[in-house]
């Protein structure tokens, strides 16, 4: 393939050279000789075509937003000798080489190999696929060019951080009959005494309050809080229009963090976790227990992306038709529109237990502007609005506003419960 | 590291050094021009070249890279065509500098980012024994580009080679211009890609878990 190199040369051979025959000047006429030299030679030696194989290996499929990967691509040349060779390993726009280089140009022998060890990271999540390889052959002279392309492609998902909730005081208020570690404010098997009655064959030993039954000369028996399991759907907001701030910090990434980690937390209290993502189809994952089905809801965040126009109003009819009603629902929403509000008032009037956690759009805009005195005025005026809004919400449902920036577990430790006790 | 990076260094500035280098020539000599319409005339091109080169560097535009050096090289072709007289050795010296400035330029945007990252010694000199073979050819290419119209001049001008009647001037005129088309047009016949179906993804390394992949350390 022609380069605009030879074509510039050319082109400036054929210009002095019809000059110099207008001139009828000698002189001009030679000056059109050292451009064609230069493509002389570069004709002399073409660039062979590349006939290389590549082999890519990474050191995990699997890793986390942040987390370093080893990446080693090797190429052999099984064609003729390469003279000047340019290989780039395409990577995804959203890694970052740490260490090492995807791109080398070098020459290659026959049977020769090159080695490209790197390191990449990615702050977001997602799905992404390293590859194809590119390799371009030319000529020193960069007269010609030889372009390959090697459909090399390896997946490498990465799953959105964790945020640690170990703490965060997060349980359903309603229960179901499933053994769990929720008070459920029935006597039933548990850990906190919940009162006394008289003893009825078959009653445990260990069970008998021997204090009482020495005062009162009869036998009773402790009766304990029943620890039962609860329901839990998280709702994510991925709709275009949370889509505020960069690649990596904005309300929808926060949303999908956010998510995984009540996820986590609700699952390992031994209760069942749903999910409803909006983007830009409305995606769900039925309730269920354990550590598969953090994958499972894991898989489904991995893909969430910004977009879509659902109302948030629709997540009532997905909720009606595959969730019961007595589940506690968890709106992970950055409330960029009024239509969330009514939502949640019309959820919470059909009766079911709303918390919402709002990312805020604000303070990650805020962070992105310079800080003139009018967009203070500006935030100020927004915060206030927002604030309105929270507080309409706070009359249905229990609201942690949350600066992305601090981590999700101190905003919610500054309620005292949370969802709030009815 | 310490020497990758003053290899960078040597060949991102010497394509500057050069062209530095040819503006400062064509100045001079537009300074050596005695009548003032030819001056007006030639310092329109030339400042349009110095306008062009910035831009170029800041926009990263090819267009007005282009446009730049071809200002430059008629600048210096006109004024020593029509005012000051070509003389042949220095002229050819012009051209062929400004031919090994674009492909220094051309070397230096191709290979001076692989030196910033970190490498290892293998790739490192893998690397430079590529870009030590470039060089090489194109300081032959030079050399051949200043020496061979000089003697194809002292043939001509020593009358080993019968230029001088109209036939023959005709068909080395149309020889000349058959090679150049000949140079141009041969390339652009190939094919643009070939996709290589003998590429493979098998894992070379055994692949880790995830759970492991904290485990993985620096070198």
């Amino acid at each position: 393939m022609r380069t605009p190199l030879s074509s510039g040369l050319a082109a400036a051979a054929m210009g002095l050279l019809l000059l110099g025959l207008v001139l009828r000047s000698w002189q001009v006429l030679l000056l059109a000789l050292p451009p064609m030299i230069v493509l002389a030679l570069g004709s002399l030696a073409p660039p062979p075509s590349p006939r290389i194989v590549a082999f890519r290996s990474l050191s995990a499929d699997r890793t986390d937003a942040g987390r370093e990967v080893d990446v080693e691509l090797v190429v052999r040349n099984e064609g003729p000798p390469l003279d000047l060779v340019e290989i780039a390993d395409v990577l995804p726009r959203e890694f970052a080489v740490l260490r090492g280089t995807n791109h080398a140009v070098v020459s290659l022998e026959k049977d020769g190999t090159l080695r490209l060890a790197y390191r990449i990271r990615s702050p977001v999540k997602g799905d992404f696929v390293l590859g194809p390889v590119r390799a371009r052959s030319f000529d020193p002279l960069a007269l010609g060019v030889h372009d390959v392309v090697l459909e090399v492609r390896s997946p490498l998902v990465v799953a959105p951080a964790m945020e640690d909730l170990r703490r965060a005081p997060l349980v359903p208020r309603r229960t179901r009959p499933w053994f769990g570690q929720v008070a459920s404010r029935r006597i039933g098997p548990g850990t906190e005494f919940w009162g006394v009655r008289e003893y009825v064959a078959g009653d445990e030993v260990r069970r008998i309050n021997w204090k009482a039954s020495a005062r009162l000369e009869r036998l009773f028996t402790n009766e304990y809080e029943g620890e039962r399991s609860g329901d839990v759907v998280i709702v994510v907001d991925a709709r275009r229009e949370s889509l505020v701030g960069t690649e990596a910090d904005n309300p929808v990434e926060h949303a999908v963090r956010a998510a995984l980690g009540i996820a986590d937390r609700v699952l390992a209290t031994k209760n069942r976790v749903g999910l409803i993502v909006y983007r830009q189809v409305i995606d769900w994952v039925p309730l269920a227990f354990g550590r598969k089905q953090l994958y499972r809801i894991l898989d489904h965040l991995v893909h969430a992306k910004p977009g879509g126009e659902w109302r948030v109003s629709h997540v009532g009819l997905v909720l009606s038709r595959f969730f019961p009603r007595d589940c506690l629902i968890v709106l992970i929403t950055p409330l960029q529109d009024r239509d969330a509000l009514t939502a949640v008032i019309e959820l919470a009037a059909r009766g079911y237990d709303i918390a919402i956690v709002s990312p805020s759009a604000l303070e990650i805009e805020r962070r992105m502007r310079p800080k003139t005195e009018e967009d203070r005025m500006a935030y100020r005026i927004l915060a206030m609005e927002r604030a309105n809004r929270v507080a309409q919400l706070r009359r249905v449902a229990q609201v942690v506003d949350w600066d992305p920036a601090t981590p999700l577990a101190l905003a919610l430790r500054r309620m005292t419960a949370w969802p709030r006790r009815a | 590291m310490a020497a990758s990076r003053l290899m960078s260094l040597g060949l991102r500035w010497t394509p500057f050094a050069v062209l530095a280098l040819l503006e400062t020539w064509v100045a001079w000599d537009l300074l050596a021009v005695p009548d003032r319409r030819w001056i007006t005339a030639l310092a329109l091109p030339f400042v349009t070249n110095l306008v062009f080169l910035p831009l170029s560097r800041g926009s990263h535009r090819r267009w007005a890279r282009w446009s730049g050096l071809l200002a430059l090289g008629a600048t210096y072709v006109v004024s020593h065509a029509f005012v000051l007289g070509i003389q042949v050795l220095p002229a050819l010296v012009f051209v062929s500098l400004l031919i090994a400035q674009v492909e220094l330029r051309i070397l230096a945007e191709r290979f001076a980012p692989l030196f910033l990252r970190p490498i290892t010694e293998a790739q490192q000199r893998q690397i430079q024994a590529a870009l030590l073979r470039a060089l090489v050819r194109l300081t032959i290419a030079s050399i051949l580009a200043v020496a061979i119209p000089l003697l194809a001049a002292d043939l001509a001008t020593a009358g080993v080679v019968p230029v001088t009647t109209i036939p023959t001037a005709l068909l080395l005129s149309a020889a000349l211009v058959a090679v150049v088309l000949i140079l141009a047009l041969l390339p652009s016949l190939e094919s643009k890609v070939e996709w290589v179906s003998g590429a493979s993804s098998e894992p070379r390394i055994p692949r880790r878990r995830m759970d492991s992949a904290s485990k993985v350390k620096d070198n």
